[in-house]
């Protein structure tokens, strides 16, 4: 039994692994001319941000970026250099591509886990009070700060965080990673960065929170519904154990679906929690990529969040099996 | 029947109430704008960052150029709900094509689309939007555009899935031995009734674009010839520490305004799904 | 027979008094240590502004990598790598001489083949490069201690432009034989200045620490410099004020948020320091434009437009009116003996009248497109007024945003714009900042920030190029006076505001504003009174 559900696994894995190439070359084919489209190109950007040029500067940054060649001829070398796992140098920060990223993805990778392990943790145990108070009160209550927290733009949740915790109490720093020059080590390190972390991840965890916490409500009430938990119950737990061990657990199911699908917004989606609150991730690298025409780097972000994507679905697929016995591994 | 059905629940809901009011006052706004404020908003009309209540003119006071918050807010409004219902529209009209397009006819063609979907939902939405953007050079129409082709991929699944399953049905199945065209069959048979969970859903897709257009604003990308709320709030970052009330009101007409619309979609929710509401 | 002529400049003694700051009591000794925290914005892309002089990089690249020369604050010559020029009668030759025992950081010995590499170098590839040095036919090095410049024409610029900000003195031995452009020492630069280059986190710090060997002794005083990127305007504000930053300068901080800034007891600004590059705002339009090609057009929109709005609403009072394109502050070339346009809505009316665009029935005479240059909100505001200054006059004008490489594939390459704005660098010299706008050999689409007017006019180009190769400081100044009188009566832009850039800086930072490129020098003054 054991043995025969690992080796679905790896079935899975293998045929995931063989299912994600062609789609990441369609991914990489697609972004390469769709950036194509975009009016300039990364010389006309370096020319634009040091106010002069001539001819001759031109051509040779044009040269020396590889953009004196045919559309088909760069996006022939990009994949070329792509099979051989070399994904290029920045236009922008004249920097290996690969190296750059390395630099900046533990810094995303710190605000998106900070913030989705909150939304999660708030968003299951704000669900699950509202499932088990339904209709009373505290469910509404909640519901409604959920709508709410629903309903509030990103940047302006951190603007807004930003005036009471920086401006006026000045408990928070509201910009950047760490306080540079102060060679902090240790613990006294982890505040620091703790500090910093605080109001970009809350920001940027308010929006999935509320929907955690509604979809954590709504499969409940299915779940509640069905006959193993009337068993359950019938077999005369305790209703504290009835949420927890066959309500909830079931109701994850739906959660965690939703939040892999999370997992790839992420990537690129806390751009504006990112450039608001200075932080030195990949969403504001990408950001910038996109202005600076720097379409290594950016491919190479929409690559690796596109790869995380189906990472993330594979993980889900294998958890929902462990939560959820009756969902096979397909 | 079941119409009236649905409306009397609509009504019976508090958060539908609230909603639908909310909404209302604020299209009632967007529509009025020219009559309250008959110049345009960007004009230069006062003394710059008067505050709130400083003078009575300016209600809502002034910003970092002298032009009137107030008005803004209230041309602002036309800005936000126009792209919120224009780009929704777009939206589901591609997701609907796309969506019913696989669901019905399955096969090949399903594979290639829904591959295209995916391709769709690999990118980050948002990094999406601005690489759009950026290559379309943003305006209203643009700009709409744009949320339209980033947003479709939701619906185009939500509607393949339901096609899929309604497919199979006896009344459809028995559409065709009737001899019913394809066209038929998919836009009179099966479309009306995979509808209701794409209604549900396009109130939030209608908060999701004027949250993404704020965004968009705030960042700079908007269109400079209009005033909205992301554009303010974008203007008035500057001043977070000296003139916060310039973040602080137009990011409440944006709360309320998706507050609004996420309220009469909760509400579309529990009509239509009535097994998930509150028992 | 060789005559020189008199320009000596002597190292050592001369120099260093040359070098007493002007601005700070003498009294104040220097204090040894301490870490200057130098806020930039955008974060450089490189350290070595060699092709890419983008205002960040040329902010940084000169603590490591020093120029020739500095400048005064009235632009005289100060020594820095060079310690003596002498320029030969006719201007042909210039021969420059070195300063002894300087090292690279990585200990290799500075020469005059370093310097010859470099210029041939920036001839190459800098943006401004080719014109600073488009009349140097050859370079001689008859020992490691002087360079000989062979001119085929005399360039009574270049002596402006050989700054460390603007032309790099790069060490030969590191970028020899590799492409320049590609060379992973621009991201870690190896130069002779007073800071040794240390790390570089990108999105985070570069540490920049000091260089015990410097050839100033005791010079620096500062330990270290870490320079900071902060991309929130606002969030930059909030760390001048907290201390998070000592100090910062150009565009940095919105404007609307100086009048808070400059009240603070902490802080100072300081509007010194940008004569070695100032800038003026410009109205641009497109001469091919079947309306902006008309004069009067272009006379109504000049009178339409009140200078003094922008200065106060968009400019917050950093600036001055300003009378045409070359900045006040250049006093030596500059006139304001120019065509004048006051701020007369009627005048604007009655001239469209006569051209022939009369008000329509919805009381538009035409519609144009207005593309600001997208960097910073100022562009973009100026847009916003002159829209409606103009709308008030009957020109609806459609504003229109997009990104720098849309706007420079727009404006410079397609060509498809009616009208832009901008703030643009005079340059170290007019020769090589002013006249690229103006120059009729100089309309080059597909080139940035070439001709984009497509103004051609045969007295200016005349003028620009006497004043190209004039040796005589009056008579050049003449050619530049009358450049800009033709240049104001004929209108290919409307030069509204001599913006008047500023350094923001912690009262504790001393002695940093000592040079015409105040904080873009090498800060080997700098010292921290705690």
């Amino acid at each position: 039994m054991a043995l025969s559900r690992t080796g679905r696994v790896a079935r899975r894995l293998r045929r995931t692994g063989l299912q994600a190439i062609p789609s990441v070359l369609g991914i990489v084919i697609f972004n390469f001319l769709l950036l194509q489209l975009a009016p300039g190109d990364a010389a006309d950007v370096i020319a634009g941000a040091s106010g002069a040029a001539t001819a001759e500067t031109m051509a040779a940054l044009r040269a020396q970026l590889g953009l004196d060649h045919s559309m088909l001829h760069q996006l022939g070398a990009y994949l070329w250099n792509l099979a051989h796992l070399r994904l290029g140098i920045s236009a922008h920060f004249n920097m290996p591509v690969g190296v750059l990223i390395l630099q900046r993805l533990p810094n995303t990778l710190l605000l998106m886990i900070t913030a989705l392990l909150l939304a999660l943790t708030f968003g299951i145990a704000a669900g699950a009070v509202m499932a088990t108070f339904a209709g009373r009160w505290a469910d509404r209550l909640l519901s409604i700060l959920a709508l709410l927290f629903y309903s509030v733009p990103g940047f302006w949740a951190g603007l807004t965080l930003i005036i009471i915790f920086s401006v006026r109490l000045q408990w928070l720093p509201s910009d950047g990673f760490t306080t540079v020059g102060a060679d902090l080590t240790g613990i006294a390190y982890a505040r620091d960065l703790l500090a910093h972390l605080v109001m970009p991840a809350v920001s940027l965890s308010l929006f999935f929170l509320a929907i955690y916490a509604r979809l954590t409500r709504a499969a409940m009430l299915e779940v509640a519904r069905q006959d193993f938990v009337r068993t359950a119950e019938a077999k005369g737990l305790s209703a504290f154990t009835v949420t927890v061990r066959h309500i909830l657990r079931n109701a994850l199911v739906p959660v965690s679906t939703v939040a892999g699908l999370h997992i790839g917004m992420l990537m690129g989606g806390s751009i504006v929690t990112e450039t608001v609150f200075g932080w030195p991730g990949l969403g504001s690298l990408a950001y910038e990529a996109v202005f600076a025409r720097d379409f290594n780097l950016l491919l190479a972000i929409v690559l690796l969040s596109a790869i995380v994507v189906i990472i993330a679905n594979v993980l889900i697929d294998l958890l929902h099996t462990w939560l959820d016995p009756r969902v096979e591994a397909i | 029947m079941q119409r009236s059905g649905t409306l009397w629940l609509l009504l019976r809901n508090p958060n539908a109430l609230v909603g639908g009011l909310l909404l209302l006052v604020i299209v009632a706004m967007a529509a009025a704008a020219s009559l309250l404020y008959p110049d345009d908003p960007s004009d230069m009309v006062a003394q710059p960052f008067m505050w709130p209540g400083q003078d009575a003119a300016y209600p809502l006071g002034t910003d970092n150029m002298g032009r009137d918050v107030a008005a803004g807010i209230v041309h602002g409004a036309r800005i936000s709900l126009a792209i919120g219902f224009a780009s929704t529209a777009i939206c589901l009209l591609l997701g609907i094509a796309v969506g019913a397009l696989a669901g019905y006819f399955g096969g090949w063609l399903d594979d290639a689309l829904s591959r295209l979907t995916e391709l769709f939902q690999t990118i980050p939405p948002f990094l999406f939007l601005i690489v759009l953007v950026a290559i379309a050079t943003p305006t209203v129409a643009t700009i709409t555009l744009c949320i339209g082709v980033v947003s479709w991929p939701t619906i185009a699944r939500l509607v393949r899935a339901e096609f899929r399953a309604l497919r199979r049905r006896e009344f459809v199945q028995a559409a065709e031995t009737l001899g019913y065209s394809h066209a038929r069959i998919a836009l009179q048979e099966i479309l009306p009734n995979a509808l209701p969970p794409v209604i549900v859903t396009t109130s939030v897709l209608v908060a999701t674009a004027i949250l993404n257009e704020s965004a968009l604003s705030f960042l700079g990308l908007g269109d400079p010839n209009v005033v909205s709320w992301g554009t303010m709030i974008g203007t008035g970052r500057e001043v977070l520490r000296t003139a916060w009330y310039l973040t602080a009101i137009p990011g409440a007409a944006i709360v309320i305004t998706v507050l609004a619309l996420n309220l009469v979609g909760e509400a579309l929710n529990d009509a239509l799904n009535p097994r998930l509401g509150v028992e | 027979m060789r005559a020189y002529l008199s320009r000596r400049i002597f190292s050592a003694m001369a120099g260093s008094m040359l070098l007493v700051p002007p601005l700070v009591a003498r009294a104040d000794t220097p204090k040894r240590g301490g870490t200057l925290k130098f806020l930039v914005e955008p974060e450089p892309t490189s350290l070595v502004p060699i092709a890419d002089t983008t205002g960040a990089n040329v902010m940084i690249s000169a603590k490591v990598t020093e120029g020739l020369f500095n400048y005064g604050l009235d632009f005289s010559l100060r020594p820095s790598l060079a310690t003596g020029l002498q320029t030969s009668v006719d201007g042909k030759e210039m021969t420059f001489t070195l300063r002894q025992g300087v090292k690279w950081h990585d200990g290799q010995p500075f020469t005059s083949a370093d310097v010859a590499f470099s210029i041939e170098t920036l001839k190459k590839y800098h943006p401004r490069g080719k014109a600073t040095f488009a009349n140097v036919a050859e370079i001689r090095t008859p020992d490691d201690h002087t360079v000989v410049l062979v001119m085929s024409l005399p360039a009574p610029y270049l002596i402006n432009a050989l700054a460390g900000q603007e032309s790099p003195i790069i060490p030969r031995h590191i970028y020899d034989g590799s492409n320049p452009l590609a060379n992973p020492h621009n991201n870690a630069p190896i130069g002779t200045g007073p800071f040794v280059f240390k790390d570089w986190q990108r999105g985070n710090f570069i540490l920049l620490e000091r260089n015990p060997d410097y050839w100033d002794q005791p010079k620096p005083y500062l330990d270290r410099i870490i320079v900071r990127t902060i991309p929130d305007a606002a969030a930059r504000s909030v760390a001048l004020e907290t201390g998070e930053v000592d100090i910062g300068g150009e565009y940095l901080v919105p404007l609307s948020d100086m009048g808070r800034l400059g009240s603070l007891p902490q802080l100072g600004i300081e509007t010194q320091g940008y004569a070695y590059s100032p800038n003026v705002h410009r109205i641009e339009f497109n001469l091919d434009n079947p309306y902006f090609k008309n004069l009067p057009v272009r006379q109504a929109v000049a009178h339409a437009i009140n200078k003094d709005i922008l200065l106060r609403t968009v400019w917050y009072g950093f600036g001055v009116v300003t009378t045409g394109p070359i900045h006040p502050d250049v006093a030596r070339f500059y006139t304001a003996d120019v065509v004048k346009y006051a701020f007369e809505p009627s005048t604007a009316e009655k001239l469209l009248d006569e051209a022939g665009f009369r008000r329509g029935e919805d009381g538009v005479r035409f519609s144009v497109m207005h593309d600001p240059l997208p960097i910073g909100l100022m562009h973009m505001q100026t847009g916003e007024y002159i829209k409606q200054a103009l709308g008030k006059v009957g020109i609806k004008v459609t504003l229109r945003s997009q990104d720098m490489a849309g706007y420079i594939k727009r404006v410079f390459t397609d060509r498809q714009f009616d009208f832009t704005n901008g703030a643009m660098t005079n340059g170290p010299d007019p020769t090589l900042g002013v006249q690229r706008f103006y120059w009729s050999k100089n309309f080059r689409p597909g080139v940035p920030f070439s001709n984009a007017s497509h103004f051609s006019n045969p007295d200016v180009d005349r003028l620009l190029e006497a004043a190209q190769s004039e040796i005589d400081l009056h008579k050049r100044a003449e050619d530049f006076y009358g450049f800009q009188r033709i240049v104001v009566q004929e209108l290919p832009d409307i030069t509204p505001i001599a913006v008047k850039l500023f350094t923001i800086y912690n009262k504790k930072v001393k002695n940093h504003t000592l040079t015409a490129d105040g904080i873009h020098c090498n800060l080997a003054d700098v010292y921290i009174d705690s």
